[in-house]
C-alpha cells in the first residue's frame, strides 16, 4: 500500500476514533432525521418528495461545516504541521486527506438517510437518483472547500467552531430545507444563494442539471480552493 | 574530508528584529555538535535554517548528506497510534521502517497507544523514530530531553551515542549543560544572534582561564575561593587557616563546570 492510499485508510480511522466527526459526521445528523422527519412529515405530508434530499443536505453542511475544520486546525493550527513538514510530508497531504476522508463519512451518512427515510417515515426516494447523487456529490465537494477555508484560515483552534457555526446556521435556515424560500423575505432569499447548501438542495430535487443551478457552486468550488492553496502557502512559508 | 554542515555569515530577521546576524559554523562529519544560548539567543531560528525549514535573509548553508529532524515543537493527531505514525511517515518516504523503529528505541509499548496518551517522554522517543525513518546521515535533535525525567534522560543519551557509533552526525540544541558536556566533541555558542563560541568543552576551559573552585570545609563551616593560580592560592589558603589557627577538615578543588562556563560567555557574568 502506498503512502496517500495508507494515509487515507489511516484518516478515515483517525476520524472514526475521534467523537467530533462522529457526533458532526453521524450522532446529531441522524438525531435531527428522527426528530425533524417525523414532525416534517406530519405537519407538511407533501415534506414526503424531498425529506431526503432536506435531511441530505443538512446531514452535509453540518458534517462538512462543523466537522472538518477541527481535524484541519488540529494538523495546521498546531505543531503537527512542523512534524509533517520536518519528516518529509507535504503540507498538502492533510488537507487533501481529511477532505477525501470527510468526503466518504459525508456520502456513508447519506447512503444511510438514503436507505433508512423511505422505511421510517414512507417517504419517497429520489425520481431521478442520478441526478441526486450527482448533485449530492458536488454538494459535498463544495461544503467541505468552504469548511477547508475555515480550517486553514482561523488562528485559534477555539474559533474554528464559533465560524463554522455562524456559516453553518444561515446556510441550513436560508437553503430550502425546512421552509420554502419564496416565504422567506426577499434580502433572506438572496442571502441563502451565497451558500452551496441552497443550491445543492436545488440540484437534487431537480430533474436534471442546468446550468443555472450549477454554476453557483462551480464558482464557490473554485474560489475556495483558490483561497485553500494560498492559505496553505502561508503557512507553509516560515 | 568534508564537513557534515557549513554555515557562513548566516542572516535572519524577523520584522525590524535581527536574530540571526551572520553567522559561521562548521560541524564536522560524525561529530556530536552542540549549539547553545540562553532563551531568544536564536538556537531554534539556527536550526530550522539549516534544516531547510525556514527562510533565511542571507549567507549560505552546506549540509552534506541526509537529514533527519526532531523538532523542539512538534506534535501528532490526537489518536493517532505509535506504529501508525512510524508506517505512515515510513510509506511516505518509501523507506520499510516498521515496529522495530519502535523496538531500537525501547518504546514498543507506545505501538498501540494512541498519541494523546503518550507521556513526554515517549512522545520524544516516538519524534525520535520518525526523524529516524530514512537513515539520515546528519541528525538534528532540538531539545531531545526537555520533561524527561532522569531515566528517560540517561537512556536516551545512550540511544544517541549510538546514532554517534553508526557515523551519524548530530547536531544538537540544548539547555542541559551535563548532557552537553557528556555527549558533544564540540559545542558553539550563540549570544545576542552571533557566535560568542566554537570549539570543544576543554577549548572553553581553556579560553576562559584555569578556573578553580575551591571549596574548605573547617569545624567553623565551609567557605569557598575562586581561583585561576591553584598552586599559591592554595598555600595562601593554607597558611590564612594556620595563622587563625582554624582545624581545616576538608579540602576540595573543581574546575568551573560548563555550566559556569557557559554564563561567563553567555551572559557575561
Amino acid at each position: 500500500m502506498n503512502g496517500f492510499l495508507y494515509g487515507f485508510v489511516l484518516q478515515w480511522k483517525l476520524d472514526l476514533r475521534s467523537r467530533t466527526m462522529l457526533i458532526t459526521c453521524y450522532a446529531v445528523p441522524l438525531l435531527f432525521f428522527a426528530v425533524m422527519g417525523g414532525i416534517f412529515t406530519s405537519v407538511m405530508p407533501e415534506s414526503k418528495e424531498t425529506l431526503i434530499q432536506s435531511m441530505t443536505v443538512f446531514a452535509v453542511t453540518m458534517g462538512a461545516l462543523i466537522g472538518l475544520p477541527p481535524s484541519l486546525a488540529e494538523i495546521y493550527r498546531s505543531d503537527v504541521k512542523n512534524a509533517y513538514q520536518a519528516n518529509g510530508v507535504p503540507l498538502s497531504l492533510g488537507l487533501i486527506l481529511t477532505n477525501l476522508s470527510a468526503f466518504f463519512h459525508l456520502l456513508v451518512m447519506s447512503f444511510i438517510l438514503y436507505v433508512i427515510a423511505p422505511i421510517a417515515f414512507d417517504v419517497k426516494i429520489p425520481e431521478y437518483p442520478e441526478i441526486y447523487w450527482g448533485g449530492l456529490i458536488i454538494l459535498i465537494a463544495v461544503s467541505l472547500s468552504i469548511a477547508s477555508i475555515i480550517g486553514l484560515a482561523v488562528k485559534d483552534t477555539a474559533n474554528t467552531s464559533m465560524f463554522s457555526i455562524l456559516l453553518f446556521l444561515p446556510s441550513t435556515m436560508l437553503s430550502g430545507i425546512m421552509f420554502p424560500v419564496d416565504l422567506l423575505p426577499k434580502p433572506f432569499e438572496i442571502a441563502g444563494k451565497l451558500f452551496p447548501a441552497a443550491w445543492g438542495y436545488r440540484l437534487m430535487i431537480e430533474s436534471t442539471f442546468t446550468v443555472h443551478t450549477l454554476w453557483p457552486l462551480i464558482v464557490i468550488f473554485l474560489a475556495a480552493v483558490a483561497l485553500c492553496c494560498i492559505l496553505l502557502k502561508k503557512i507553509r512559508t516560515r | 574530508m568534508t564537513n557534515a554542515i557549513q554555515v557562513n555569515g548566516l542572516r535572519k530577521s524577523y520584522g525590524a528584529k535581527e536574530v540571526l546576524k551572520g553567522i559561521d559554523l562548521c560541524v564536522r562529519r560524525g561529530d556530536i555538535f552542540a549549539l547553545l544560548g540562553v532563551n531568544g539567543a536564536g538556537k531554534t531560528t539556527t536550526l530550522e535554517c539549516i534544516e531547510g525549514l525556514r527562510k533565511y535573509d542571507g549567507g549560505s548553508i552546506s549540509v552534506n548528506g541526509s537529514i533527519g529532524i526532531h523538532l523542539q515543537s512538534a506534535a501528532l493527531p490526537a489518536h493517532i497510534k505509535g506504529l501508525e505514525a512510524v508506517r505512515l511517515f515510513s510509506k511516505w518516504n518509501r523507506t520499510n521502517a516498521d515496529a522495530s523503529m519502535l523496538t531500537a528505541l525501547g518504546t514498543d509499548s507506545i505501538a498501540n497507544q494512541q498519541y494523546q496518551e503518550m507521556s513526554t517522554g515517549q512522545k520524544r522517543r516516538l519524534h525520535l523514530a520518525l526523524a529516524l525513518i530514512r537513515n539520515p546521515d546528519i541528525v538534528f535533535l532540538d531539545e531531545p530531553t526537555a520533561g524527561l525525567d532522569v531515566e528517560g534522560r540517561i537512556s536516551l543519551h545512550e540511544y544517541i551515542r549510538n546514532l554517534k557509533g553508526q557515523g551519524k552526525t548530530i547536531l544538537l540544541a540544548s539547555h542541559d549543560m551535563a548532557e552537553v558536556e557528556s555527549l558533544c566533541d564540540s559545542i558553539a555558542i550563540l549570544k545576542d544572534g552571533e557566535i560568542a563560541f566554537q570549539g570543544t568543552v576543554m577549548e572553553l576551559t581553556e579560553k576562559i582561564g584555569k578556573h578553580y573552585n575551591i571549596h574548605i570545609q573547617t569545624d567553623k563551616g565551609t567557605e569557598h575561593y575562586e581561583s585561576d593560580d591553584i598552586g599559591n592560592s592554595l598555600l595562601a589558603i593554607l597558611k590564612h587557616y594556620q595563622e587563625k589557627n582554624t582545624m581545616i577538615q576538608d579540602i576540595q578543588v573543581d574546575r568551573g563546570s560548563l555550566e559556569q562556563h557557559f554564563l561567563k560567555i553567555a551572559k557575561g557574568e
